[in-house]
């Protein structure tokens, strides 16, 4: 509190201790009302004083009212009323000369100088006044301080901290900038905390609701030293406080509630991960013992039926994965691995996978030995999707593959069929999710039947996730559908 | 290479095998003891806890997901007690949440449904890797560099750095012989070991990540050395 005036110091005589050097002193020994009075008198009766002197001298002087008398007479009124003229100026100047004071400081305080204080001599008029002034001035710097505590607390406030910590802080804060002896925020109703009676010489009680417009969200109480001055504009500002702890209160308890919910959500969604990789699990390993006794079977005695039952268990296995892919792409979930890899052979390996023997197969490896760098789990169920598509859709007659460089370091793998291709209504809607082409057949290379409609989505999907993409090419009428897949490449020099 | 795992001295090498579906467990011991593994099998985790205290194998397939203890909680109890190397089945890929936690307590894991030649390559594999005798624990490199192949990862100046699978097969076996070449041939075994038709190209290009990946100026690494026409030796920063 060094450095600002107390408040309210008394008519001390004296000045105070930590006045201002440009200080002006106010006040004098005699009051303004009596040097006013003196002022006044003497402009009144100097004049017919003067005239009564001057009287007085012609009578000594012998009789009659001659001409050189009443010049003489006039003489002496001129004198008196000039000196009674200037008499009063002298007057009023000392009378001025502190209003003069007092206006300027006023006036400094007013420009936002609130260390403008008046030395306060003697007990009149004006020293009352100046006493007034440098209360005012003081009272303004105070609750300035309080203000700029006030802001620093509130800007301190994030809704981050929590309701509880909040809490305990703006009590804290209110204390030390009101400078009280104690203060607590109570939440809830501030009926629940009673109305406290001021006793004079006591801590005295003050209270302040942590209103919002439409809410009343508590109460914030504490206790001042009972010499403490504590005015309506102190009132106000605390009011003013409270009702921003208020908002930060209701900020802090919003937070609460979306990190809660977010929370909340996080649990779904990790629950949802879990049932679906029980899902995918429990229907994988019936589908691991099908496929693995038809192989040994398919072994021992080669049998077509047995190859058609590895084969559809392949692509039942495959749905689920596609299934699973969609919760995680959905979720953002998806975590590609970049491995290095030569497209051709996975290639050859999905297409073995999809053992489609009736279609037959083209692949032109033009990569220049360029290798891809893709996640190989991902880029298998791509493949598998695209290539079981082509066979599907594209009228069962040819598949061709070709691997090659693109632009901007990627490589390429173009999947074409000898199909009716994509339908101009399917081009947009195809990597939508469940799409499927708009007639039974022969419409578009979309997962028609047998498909879950999911397969360009994902793959597509997959694909981004690879820092990829998946693109269907121009139709060139005549030819079937062919899709893209683009993917970064490496070129395969030496290091 | 079918049926002739390394790592075991005077004998097949002895695999538990941990799955409580009945089918898969009778057809997966059956289909490895053709193929000259020593085969102990078990329905549940507590089951393999028991077999695990009358004796160790040399490795243990564990089925991911079942009904008593699953594989995740099985495969940490038997890492805390030591380091037998295990292969985990399941339905989970790399882009599961849980595959960075298959790859802290599993040397490798296999996705249903698998095909045999691959679940064996793979068992082959592990078995092989048993001999680089890599520390689990962290391999300082230099004060920019150390390796945490254990769990995938190397932090470089002070930042965590993923590292996929076949990235820390080849530090694996290029750690394992520190300061040492070894040939560009070992590594594409080493790092590729399920695919046909590898080519010595996938080693020369995920050197180069690697160098992106582990070294401050990759055109001049410290680190990860090429001996030209030989192979890669791995250095520690002098």
């Amino acid at each position: 509190m060094s450095g600002l005036a107390g408040p309210g110091r008394g008519p001390d005589g004296g000045s105070s201790p930590v006045l201002p050097a440009d200080a002006v002193r106010v006040g004098s020994r005699f009051s303004f009302r009596t040097r006013l009075t003196f002022g006044l008198v003497a402009a009144a009766v100097l004049p017919v004083a003067a005239f009564g002197i001057a009287l007085a001298a012609t009578e000594v002087a012998g009789g009659g009212l001659g001409d050189n008398v009443v010049r003489l007479l006039l003489f002496a009124i001129t004198v008196a009323a000039m000196l009674g003229v200037i008499l009063a100026y002298l007057l009023t100047a000392d009378l001025l000369q502190p209003l003069r004071a007092l206006a300027r400081a006023v006036r400094r305080v007013a420009a936002g100088d609130l260390s403008a204080r008046l030395d306060v001599v003697g007990e009149d008029e004006l020293a009352s006044l100046a006493e007034s002034h440098n209360r005012l001035a003081s009272d303004l710097q105070r609750r300035n301080a309080e203000l700029g505590r006030i802001l620093v607390a509130i800007g301190e406030a994030s809704p981050r901290d929590g309701v509880a910590r909040l809490v305990t802080k703006a009590a804290a804060d209110a204390k030390a900038a009101f400078e009280m002896i104690d203060a607590r925020v109570h939440l809830g109703d501030p009926a629940d905390v009673p109305i406290e009676d001021d006793v004079p010489g006591d801590p005295r009680p003050v209270r302040a609701i942590l209103a919002l417009p439409d809410e009343r969200l508590g109460v914030l109480v504490g206790h001042l030293p009972a010499t403490r001055t504590w005015e309506r504009a102190d009132n106000d500002l605390l009011e003013l406080y409270a009702s921003e702890i208020a908002v930060a209160v209701r900020n802090a308890q919003l937070f609460e509630q979306v990190e809660a919910q977010t929370a909340r959500l996080l649990e779904l969604d990790a629950a949802k991960d879990d049932f679906l990789r029980g899902v995918s699990h429990n229907l994988q390993t019936p589908l691991t013992s099908i496929r693995a006794y038809a192989d040994q079977l398919a072994a021992d005695r080669p049998d077509r039926r047995l190859a058609i039952i590895g084969e559809q268990t392949e692509r039942l296995s495959r749905l689920v994965r596609q299934l699973l892919a969609v919760s995680r792409i959905e979720s953002g979930a998806l975590r590609p691995r970049a491995e290095v890899l030569a497209l051709a052979t996975h290639v050859r390996r999905a297409w073995e996978a999809l053992g489609a023997d009736e279609t037959a197969f083209e692949l032109t490896d033009r990569a220049e030995r360029w290798l891809a760098v893709a996640d190989p789990d991902q880029l298998d169920q791509v493949l598998w999707a695209l290539l079981d598509n082509a066979v599907r859709h594209g009228g069962g007659a040819r598949v061709s593959v070709t691997i090659e460089r693109a632009p901007r370091e990627q490589v390429r793998v173009r999947i074409a069929d000898d199909g009716p291709g994509v339908v101009d209504v399917d081009r947009v809607r195809l990597f939508e999710r469940y799409a499927r082409g708009t007639s039974g057949s022969g419409s578009g290379a979309a997962s028609g039947q047998g498909g879950t409609g999911l397969g360009l989505y994902v793959s597509r999907e997959l694909c981004r996730a690879m820092r990829g993409e998946l693109v269907l090419e121009p139709s060139v009428s005549g030819a079937g559908a062919t899709f893209s897949v683009l993917l970064p490449g490496e070129p395969p020099e030496d290091a | 290479m079918i049926g002739r795992p390394a790592g075991a001295p005077g004998g097949a090498p002895r695999i538990l095998i941990v799955d409580d579906d009945p089918n898969l467990l009778v057809l997966l011991a059956e289909q490895l003891r053709a193929d000259g593994f020593e085969i102990q099998t078990a329905r549940d985790g507590e089951e393999a806890l028991r077999r695990l205290s009358r004796g160790w194998p040399d490795l243990l397939v564990v089925d991911m997901m079942m009904a008593r203890m699953d594989g995740l909680t099985l495969a940490r109890e038997i890492k805390a007690k030591a380091d037998l190397p295990i292969i985990v089945l399941t339905a989970v890929d790399a882009a599961d949440s849980k595959a960075d936690l298959l790859d802290e307590v599993a040397e490798d894991y296999v996705t249903k449904p698998y095909h045999y030649p691959e679940l064996r390559a793979r068992i082959n594999r592990v078995l092989r890797r048993l001999g680089d005798r890599v520390p689990r624990q962290g391999l300082v490199l230099g004060p920019d560099l150390t390796l945490e192949l254990h769990r995938r990862a190397a932090v470089v100046r002070g930042s965590e750095v993923k590292l996929t699978p076949t990235e820390s097969r080849l530090l694996y076996a290029l750690a394992a012989n520190l300061g040492q070449t070894v040939t560009t041939e070992s590594l594409l075994a080493r790092g590729w070991a399920e695919t046909e038709d590898a080519d010595p190209s996938y080693v020369w290009v995920t050197m180069r990540r690697l160098r992106q990946k582990l070294e401050s100026d990759p055109s001049r690494p410290v680190h990860l050395q090429t001996v030209r026409g030989i192979g890669y030796r791995l250095l520690a920063s002098p």
